[in-house]
């Protein structure tokens, strides 16, 4: 669809809607639209100046679609057809029964039971009569995630206190203790994440729910930033300045799946069918710990204090072996 | 006349009109497409019919008396049903949309089509700290929705696991979420089984195929998607051992609850895993660092030090 086309939808998607509204609430005022809508005031009367000239055929004084100001009232009448709102599109359904299935797996959520509800009949609405289970026909599935961290975490989110926390960060082999200042959950690539201010580091830091050992709500208080933007940490990924660019090359089979699950940040096919990508690495450890993992589908491990990091974890797990 | 009024003619002559109508019909009788152009006409006739139907506005085409092909908007397909949500329910939708990444403002138009009755304030939006990334803004996702809700079956062009394409035909079942990316469920038409693709490795749109069919009342969706990536392959029946030392020993008791777990020497814990791909049994134990031994069977131990090598000193 072209840039125009989209606005186009954007706006006729617009209209309607407000024009159910409209009908439904005879009277009601350009301002309440416009709040209600979220759109300026002067678009408003733009659309409704356009609907104006449409209708049905024959396009006579019975057939079009007739808009009456009066002061600041409006009243529109001739289009019952056009009285209640277009049923959801299939993006819209899905954005939404995916988002709440997704928190609706939150343990200590105070409007889980009335979320659940909700689902089921947007479920319902989608005609998603698999049998006995509505639920069917759109299922997300996040790797368990101990719901006991879930639910300190929540507290102190909503508590706006410190979490105590023993974390195993990757490539490490015990746990660590420190305190974080929560500032939200993000689930993304499957699994819950937390988001929030590491006492240890003085960072900035996003942990694993399913890494952390034990939690414990502390009486420190916490200050979350007032906007949490959760959107920022999409791929778990937060952009700090400090981290450690890796380059690695990866075979033909491993370039297949690894951009599903890896957030790259750029990628090229090298001549032999390795692909070249780079991704960022908080410190050494994450990047050697996942060019390991690959074992002989990567090569080219740069810069060389990742692939030495990445030899030493290598000798300390084949002793095992020997 | 803009297109967007013709549009909008277009949309109430076919939801008001008892009857079908046909091209020739809303060539001469619809504001905005009145020509005598012919092929002027079916050009522009066919892009609005896109984008309508883009937007979720659901054309049919039937055959008329005459077997000529004919449009409507049925009226039961066009308008939104009433759900009855309830305030609180509403409200945690309000949740759920401002939770979703990537496709948070599609979450809230749908939002307002099943609000348009609550009062200003259940629409306000709370301070929520979570949120979900649920990869929907995967363009094929729509398509196959709407296939899966009208039980139409589908063809496309799939890249399998090998790098190998070809072209499937599918009656889907079900969209599941995991791990990050989104599974298509359904019965494969020409190996007559149920198989889960990975929507992230179809390569072509979605066509139709002909036909409807049913989804059988024991299709259970976690049945094909919930497997971890080392239960996955060729190996046949294989059970691994894993032992976790002291230091690790709570990795498994938290996050394996479904599998057995014995005690091992030395305060550890030993594991045992159904193994069909050793890769990605060795591939997994080296992310969890050196407090993890795969202890049998002895080729995925051999496996381990092979994966290793290009890490290892030569001796």
């Amino acid at each position: 669809m072209s840039e125009n086309a989209g606005r186009l939808g954007r706006r006729l998607s617009r209209i309607l809607l407000l024009l159910p509204y409209a009908i439904q609430h005879p009277g009601t005022t350009a301002g309440e639209l416009s709040r209600k809508f979220q759109i300026p005031k002067n678009e408003l009367i733009n659309d409704l100046n356009l609907v104006f000239l449409c209708g049905l055929p024959g396009y006579g004084p019975g057939d079009l679609i007739d808009v009456e100001f009066q002061e600041d009232r409006i009243y529109i009448r001739m289009a019952d057809y056009f009285s209640a709102p277009l049923r959801l599109t299939p993006g819209e359904a899905l954005a939404l029964y995916a988002g709440g299935q997704a928190i609706a797996e939150l343990p200590a959520m105070e409007e889980a039971d009335s979320l659940r509800r909700a689902l089921v009949k947007l479920g319902k609405a989608l005609g998603a009569d698999l049998g006995r289970d509505e639920a069917a026909a759109i299922k997300v599935r996040l790797d368990n995630s101990p719901e006991r961290h879930l639910q300190v975490l929540q507290r102190g989110l909503s508590e706006h206190k410190q979490v105590e926390i023993e974390y195993l960060s990757s490539s490490r082999t015990e746990a660590t203790t420190r305190n974080i200042e929560p500032w939200g959950l993000v689930a993304t690539l499957g699994r819950w994440y937390v988001v929030g201010l590491d006492h240890l580091s003085g960072e900035e830091r996003m942990f694993r729910v399913d890494r952390i050992k034990t939690s414990r709500l502390t009486d420190a208080p916490a200050e979350p930033p007032a906007e949490f933007d959760a959107e920022r940490y999409k791929g778990a990924f937060i952009g700090r300045e400090d981290q450690t660019v890796v380059t690695i090359e990866i075979s033909p089979q491993a370039a297949r799946w690894f951009e599903d699950y890896y957030p790259v940040r750029a990628a090229r096919d090298l001549p032999d069918g390795w692909r070249e990508v780079e991704l960022l690495s908080s410190g050494d450890r994450w990047g050697a710990t996942l060019a390991l993992r690959l074992g002989d589908q990567v090569r080219n491990v740069q810069p060389a204090s990742v692939l030495e990091a990445a030899r030493g974890f290598a000798e300390a797990i084949a002793r095992r072996y020997n | 006349m803009r297109r967007i009024e013709r549009l909008i003619n277009l949309i109430a002559a076919l939801l008001d009109s008892r009857r079908p109508m046909t091209a020739a019909e809303i060539r001469t009788r619809i504001a905005g497409y009145q020509t005598d152009n012919v092929e002027a006409f079916r050009r522009s006739f066919e892009r609005d019919k896109a984008e309508l139907r883009e937007m979720g506005i659901p054309i049919e085409v039937v055959k008329d008396e005459d077997d000529v092909d004919a449009y409507i908007i049925p009226p039961k397909k066009y308008y939104m049903p009433d759900l009855d949500l309830q305030p609180d329910e509403l409200a945690a939708l309000r949740l759920a949309a401002d939770a979703v990444l990537g496709v948070g403002d599609e979450a809230t138009a749908g939002l307002r089509k099943l609000s348009l009755d609550a009062a200003d304030d259940a629409m306000s939006a709370p301070h929520v700290v979570w949120g979900a990334d649920v990869a929907a803004e995967q363009p094929l996702l729509g398509p196959l929705l709407s296939a899966l809700l009208e039980k139409r079956p589908v063809a496309f062009d799939y890249e399998s696991g090998d790098g190998k394409r070809s072209s499937r035909h599918l009656e889907p079942y079900s969209l599941v979420h995991r791990r990050g990316n989104w599974y298509l469920v359904g019965r494969d038409v020409d190996r007559d089984a149920v198989r889960s693709f990975k929507v992230s490795r179809i390569r072509s749109s979605i066509t139709p195929d002909a036909g409807r069919y049913e989804v059988p009342q024991d299709f259970d969706p976690d049945a094909h998607t919930g497997v971890e990536p080392w239960e996955l392959g060729e190996a046949n029946d294989l059970k691994a051992k894993v032992r976790f030392d002291e230091k690790l020993a709570w990795w498994p008791q938290q996050n394996m609850p479904r599998l057995p777990l014995t005690d091992g020497p030395e305060g550890s814990v030993e594991v045992e895993m159904p193994v069909a791909n050793l890769e990605a049994l060795v591939s997994w134990a080296v992310g969890l660092g050196d407090s993890v031994e795969i202890v049998d069977p002895p080729e995925a131990r051999r496996h381990m030090l092979d994966h290793l090598g290009p890490f290892l000193a030569a001796p």
